[in-house]
């Protein structure tokens, strides 16, 4: 017992005890919880310590911060101090942004401390008593300005004492969220318009590792805080665009603010703030150039409403795109063939391709939404930069070609390869044809796809598998009706051998489509892969040829028959060659011969588009691909033909290719920046222009022509 | 005239996109000074149609209101909101005080609660603007309540911001602060330039209707 009140007074006499016996500073209020902590719980004369506005608020509510943005109020302490005692200005936390109704605000949620330094008298004796008066406006939809009278004591000593482990951590926590001063220097200059842009030249960051870069500025006036920031991540730094705010004052020398971004690091994704004031640099006009890429003409947001019509049009156009066309050649043939049948017998089969579009479709939506949670991005077409997938195609259209030229009729036997599915009659036939449509169709971008596939692949999870669904049934639509309307079925020809003819003529397309596969494998992989498509079509016709020469249960039957497979796993194993091969390796880091065809053209990068653009040059960028048909298309009979070249050339237009054949992060990042989700896509810069055109997805010679025209008739 | 030169198939799809743009979003900037101030019209209180073309010849002022904000409390319980409409209506200015909060939003008025408002708090605007579906707002940018324009007797925007200077909730700083309006008024009429014409506007977060875009 003598030893419990020893104790006691041992703790009584101790300052840490004294604090927190005295009521520590709490005020609540409707919406906020303040508390007015102490890092010291003795404070020494003279010697500055640390205090901390402790605000714990309401959930959905929010308080501001020291630029409260387009409304709202700063918190505000007015201190009450001893004659000699100082207290400087309140240290703040990064800031997060608020987007009420689109009003952008800035401020704190869930918990804030707003740290304030305090120097007591250098001739202290006795308590040092803190009294405070706060005031804060604290918002969820509605805002209402709250108060509170603040009151710590803490005694004096001749030493300073630290304050309870807990307290202590909250000012370690409340430490880290602050942003530190920024280790790159930077400046911002303004554009004729008067807009400022701020460059931070942080060299060498990696584009695709920072995001949601922001840039909070320090005070009202010289930047408008309610328009979006669409930075960019150079060469030459963090760039950000900013617009000119409201006040009638001159731009500031210096421009201060907080920089923040998050990084993608091994440990995951990691906020970061920076402290930065940026001076102005006179030299410096921006023209927009990279980092205004959201601000593209003719770069649409839509709502979901019209991504699912863009994505029904779409889909309905992508029938008229080159490279369903080997499917619709099947489809044909598969028509002619029911031509003549019961009524009941064309529904089924329109109803069966349907059914299977749409199912692929959502297959290949389940896909998009698991690799998106996996890894964080997707693209459309983005399994034709797999040489894997592009090797199997070609087996596909190979094997389909060799069966629509008669070399061999499916009696089950084949089962298990795609083809076999899809030339057996009726509906499971039609089924996979229409599989089939799905997976040669992925490549192609029609008209409209682009902005809806753009939307469905930033869009949450059910409506990206209705935009899908809903381009899936454009696509299938045609052929639905058809097999629906008797009247538009009385159109179709008489039955007759012309049928027979027709089928084996639609497998050239077939082999057509094919080697445009090994033509992009090789894109892909380097000349290896000739050898391992070719070597591997020979090995399957090969195994078609065995099954082909004889059957019943003979030795000689299975004994051929092991050899098909062994053929046909043979010719899969090539797949397992390609995908380690060196030549891989060498194209994916961009090899210069890799990819498509770089004459005359510059290989796109944003800092070599900025450059251009800066210098006040016109700057046609293609972003296109070797497995795309449409740019292969666009570039044969708009981009390549002799008078658009003379007209590139004559208007001095720098030309950039981006190639996206081969996974490329920064052609995805401009792609994804611009609302898109493949190629193929055309921009244009004019000359000094701050933004640019984003041309049709399908070029001719003459609108590429009359681009180049407006931009001399503007020169004149 | 080289657009004639387009193919039709690009005309055709550049229309539709044009049909099925969507509308504009938010307008993230607010009109300038010194230019011509944005058209509106709107029925107010009384029933009656308010066009500011109608208004060529007279000074304009345009108040953005929401009766249970604190800081639209603020200067009309301190009476300073309506000295000020009546000194402006003494001297032939119009002051329109726009109730612009979204339907079903704080501060949203019918006509007969803006009748009622006006007479308790002895207000003396030249009309209360009933705007619910924030149209004047959004056109004038406005970001609070109050927020403040004087458009001058040629129809340009000459003022934009706040009432007064100390952005506050306390009465007790309305005496303190520069009053910006009053001060820009006197200018105007004065027939001088607006030395402050964009100011800071504090207040609560206009209530725009809430919708997706």
């Amino acid at each position: 017992m003598a030893r419990f009140l020893a104790l006691l007074l041992v703790l009584l006499a101790s300052p840490a005890f004294a604090q927190s016996a005295s009521a520590q500073a709490v005020v609540q209020t409707e919406n906020v919880r303040s508390e007015l902590v102490s890092e010291v719980a003795a404070v020494k004369a003279g010697e500055p310590f640390w205090v901390g506005l402790r605000q714990t608020i309401k959930p959905k509510w929010h308080t501001y911060w020291k630029n409260p943005g387009e409304s709202g109020l700063p918190t505000e302490i007015a201190w009450k101090l001893p004659e000699g005692a100082k207290a400087d200005p309140i240290v703040w936390p990064a800031p997060m942004r608020f987007d009420i109704g689109g009003i952008i605000n800035y401020g704190f949620k869930d918990e804030s401390v707003l740290l304030v330094r305090i120097t007591p008298p250098a001739n202290l004796s006795g308590p040092l008593t803190l009294a405070a008066e706060a005031n804060w406006l604290v918002c969820e939809d509605v805002c209402i300005p709250e108060e509170g009278k603040f009151e710590l004591v803490l005694p004096s000593g001749a030493t300073a004492t630290p304050a309870s482990p807990e307290t202590r951590a909250l000012f370690e926590q409340a430490r880290r969220a602050l942003p530190t001063q920024s280790p790159w220097p930077a400046r911002y200059g303004v554009s004729k318009a008067g807009d400022p842009t701020l460059l931070v030249e942080a060299k060498g960051l990696k584009a695709d590792a920072i995001s949601d870069i922001y840039f909070f500025p320090a005070e009202w006036g010289p930047v408008a805080t309610m328009a979006k920031q669409n930075a960019t991540v150079t060469a030459e730094g963090i760039r950000i665009p900013l617009k000119k705010g409201d006040a009638k004052a001159a731009m500031p020398a210096e421009l201060a603010g907080t920089l923040v971004l998050t990084e993608k690091t091994a440990d995951g994704r990691v906020k970061q703030a920076f402290d930065l004031s940026a001076k102005l640099d006179p030299a410096f006009v921006p023209t927009g150039a990279s980092a205004s890429l959201a601000n593209a003409v003719g770069a649409e947001q839509i709502s979901l409403v019209q991504a699912l019509l863009f994505a029904l049009l779409g889909g309905l156009i992508l029938n008229l795109m080159p490279c369903v066309f080997p499917v619709l050649a099947m489809k044909a043939a598969a028509f002619a063939r029911l031509a003549g049948h019961e009524q009941s017998a064309m529904r089924r089969d329109g109803i069966a391709y349907t059914a299977g579009v749409l199912i692929s479709f959502a297959a290949m939506a389940g896909v998009v939404i698991a690799i998106r949670s996996a890894a964080g991005e997707v693209s459309w077409g983005f399994q034709f930069q797999s040489p894997v997938f592009s090797l199997l195609i070609a087996y596909l259209f190979f094997v389909v070609g060799l069966n629509l030229s008669g070399v061999f009729e499916v009696g089950g036997r084949l089962a298990g390869v795609g083809q076999g599915l899809v030339s057996r009659g009726g509906t499971t036939g039609a089924f996979f044809t229409g599989v089939l449509a799905v997976i040669v169709a992925t490549p192609c971008t029609a008209p409209f796809m682009a902005a809806a596939l753009g939307f469905a692949l930033s869009q949450p999870a059910p409506a990206t598998v209705a935009v899908l669904l809903a381009m899936g049934l454009g696509l299938a639509l045609p052929y639905l009706a058809l097999s629906m309307t008797p009247a538009l079925q009385r159109l179709m020809p008489r039955p007759g051998p012309w049928m027979d003819r027709l089928r084996q003529f639609l497998a050239f397309p077939m082999y057509a489509s094919a080697v445009w596969m090994i033509w992009v494998l090789t894109q892909q992989t380097g000349a290896d892969g000739v050898l391992y498509a070719l070597g591997g079509m020979i090995l399957i016709a090969f195994a078609i040829w065995l099954l082909r020469i004889g059957t019943g249960a003979s030795t000689g039957t299975w004994l051929r028959r092991g050899l098909a497979a062994a053929a046909v796993l043979l010719a899969f194993a090539a797949t397992l060659k390609l995908d380690d091969s060196p030549a891989t390796a060498a194209s994916a880091s961009g090899g210069a011969q890799a990819g498509v065809s770089f004459d005359g053209w510059e290989r796109f990068s944003r800092a070599r588009m900025a450059e251009a653009v800066a210098e006040g040059k016109p700057v046609f960028v293609d972003f296109t691909a070797a497995w795309c048909i449409t740019c292969l298309v666009n570039e044969r009979v708009a981009l390549e033909v002799p008078a658009v070249r003379k007209a590139f050339e004559q208007a001095g237009v720098v030309k950039l290719k981006g190639d996206w054949t081969n996974r490329d992060a920064e052609i995805t990042g401009v792609l994804k920046e611009l609302g898109r989700a493949g190629v193929p896509l055309y921009l244009f810069w004019a000359p000094g222009a701050d933004r640019p055109k984003i041309l049709p997805q399908v070029l001719t010679e003459s609108l590429i022509l009359s681009e180049l025209s407006s931009i001399q008739q503007a020169k004149r | 005239m080289s657009k004639l030169n387009v193919p039709r198939r690009t005309l055709l799809l550049g229309s539709a996109a044009i049909v099925l743009a969507p509308a504009a979003a938010f307008a993230t900037t607010s009109p300038d000074i010194g230019k011509p101030a944005p058209a509106f019209t709107a029925v107010d209180s009384n029933g009656k149609t308010w066009s500011l073309a109608d208004l060529k010849g007279k000074v304009v002022v345009l108040e953005t209101t929401n009766h249970d904000c604190p800081y639209v409390r603020k200067h009309y319980n301190a009476n300073n909101m309506q000295d000020q409409q009546r000194e402006a209506a003494a001297k032939g200015v119009v002051w329109l005080t726009v109730a612009s909060s979204a339907t079903g939003e704080q501060g949203h008025v019918t006509a007969q609660q803006a009748n009622d408002l006006t007479k308790s708090r002895n207000a003396a605007p030249a009309a209360v603007l009933l705007d619910p579906q924030s149209k004047v707002a959004r056109a004038y940018g406005a970001t609070v309540t109050p927020h403040m324009y004087i458009i001058d007797a040629k129809g340009t925007l000459v003022y934009k911001g706040g009432i007064d200077s100390i952005p506050s909730s306390s009465a007790a700083d309305i005496p303190k602060a520069t009053q910006y309006v009053r001060v820009a008024l006197g200018q105007v009429l004065a027939g001088q330039p607006v030395a402050d014409a964009s100011t800071r506007a504090y207040g609560c977060t206009l209530k725009y209707p809430k919708t997706s875009s």
